[in-house]
């Protein structure tokens, strides 16, 4: 009953869709360029550019974060300031080294990742918004 | 003459059952389209429901009919539309305790108590309301999820059924002192020992991992700079300081977040429970 529900309620959902079936990566998103209007972002910008060309994109898709940790540093210190950014991406590497049930822990995305966005530790109460393990997120 | 009236009767006998028939296919019948009507609703296809019963309405309006597109709407969680029809309803109609109380379900589904305690102030003073009780249950409820204080326990439990009471008594103990964890206590812990703050709110493989990468980084920073490698001792020292002003910031948020997750944890076993309960109830079972 409820399915029948939802469906009615959601009936976009019938129409055609472009489906791909690639492996999404952040990879594929990454925005090299250098436009800033914040000094200490431009010089985070600087270095993860330098750090996706050389380091990441030979090594591969390997956090396990959406999304993943050098865009974490990049949108939080786009989101607050370079000093609460670092803390922020200190706290996430920490949580990345961490080896023990991460499922059990995080949401996860389409494509596998672990879903754990900035906006729930910019210290905004009204931002946090839990998601259970159990759900994925699109 | 006896003969022409039977002559007569037996001639208008094949037109009458043509009526009949006829009557009997034309699918857009009134007692056709509300039978469609209702084998939709009862199918459980609410929105072709809807445009059949108007449909019918058409035909002829009666507070059933209403009533149903109502719940269609109510079904497929257009709860506004729902509220504008429920609340059309006239003091004199049968169905009339029954719209207001579906009424007072949706400002509990929509997380509007200050107008379910309006609409419960009026409606507790009218006699022709059948279901005071499931009113002031629903009422009580509301004071679980709403921020505002509870009222005394004795009163908010004398609507309950006696079996029920325990687990109430449960939610409402920890509505009156909710087990949140204190972001300054998490912060102090973590500046104390790192990895401690997370442990403080059950995010125990954080804690130990916070608590290793400071410790070893802080050991590899010691030891360079004891045998003289002074560069390579503030490169370690640098990220052991990061590690352990992160992890104090990472108490912080994550008290931030535990204390959201038990929140959400309540609410919803409360909703599972109102939901398992039937505290909903009454509802009209039109699909039997």
């Amino acid at each position: 009953m409820t399915s029948i529900t939802f469906s009615q309620a959601n009936n976009w959902k019938w129409g055609k869709g472009n489906y791909s079936y690639a492996i999404k990566s952040d990879e594929n998103k990454r925005d090299f360029s250098f436009s800033s209007d914040n000094i200490p972002v431009f010089v985070i910008k600087s270095l993860l550019n330098s750090y996706w060309f050389f380091i990441s994109d030979v090594d591969g898709d390997n956090c396990p974060f959406t999304p993943s940790c050098s865009n974490f540093f990049l949108q939080a210190a786009q989101k607050t300031n370079f000093i609460q950014g670092s803390l922020m991406f200190f706290d996430r590497f920490t949580r990345d080294m961490d080896f023990f049930e991460k499922n059990k822990r995080y949401p996860s995305v389409e494509d596998g990742h672990y879903y754990d966005p900035v906006s729930l530790y910019a210290l905004n109460k009204n931002e946090i918004k839990y998601l259970p393990p159990s759900i994925i997120v699109k | 003459m006896r003969n022409n009236l039977i002559f007569l009767i037996f001639l208008s006998l094949p037109i009458y059952a043509q009526k009949i028939e006829n009557n009997k296919f034309n699918l857009l019948s009134p007692t056709n389209v509300k039978k469609f009507a209702d084998y939709l609703y009862c199918s459980g296809d609410y929105l072709r429901a809807i445009l059949e019963y108007n449909r019918y309405s058409a035909y002829s309006e009666d507070d059933t009919t209403k009533f149903k597109i109502a719940l269609s709407y109510l079904k497929i969680t257009n709860l506004n539309k729902a509220y504008e029809i429920f609340n059309s309803f006239n003091q004199k109609s049968l169905l009339f305790s029954y719209a207001e109380m579906e009424s007072n379900k949706i400002f509990f589904q929509q997380n509007d108590y200050k107008s379910l305690r309006n609409n419960f102030n009026k409606i507790d003073s009218l006699k022709i309301f059948k279901f005071p009780n499931n009113l002031k249950e629903l009422y009580y409820f509301s004071y679980l999820l709403a921020n505002q204080p509870l009222p005394p326990l004795e009163k908010f439990l004398s609507p309950f059924e006696k079996s029920d009471l325990p687990k109430l008594k449960y939610f409402y103990e920890w509505k009156s002192s909710s087990p949140y964890k204190s972001t300054w206590i998490a912060a102090m812990l973590s500046a104390l020992i790192p990895g401690l703050g997370k442990v403080y709110v059950n995010e125990y493989a954080d804690g130990i991992t916070a608590l290793l990468a400071t410790a070893s980084l802080s050991y590899l920073s010691y030891s360079d700079f004891k045998a003289g490698h002074i560069f390579r001792g503030w490169v370690f020292g640098g990220i052991a300081a990061g590690f352990y002003a992160g992890n104090i910031y990472g108490s912080i948020a994550s008290t931030q977040i535990y204390n959201v997750k038990i929140q959400y944890d309540f609410v919803n076993n409360l909703k599972v429970f109102i939901g398992e309960k039937k505290y909903f109830t009454p509802e009209i079972e039109f699909c039997k």
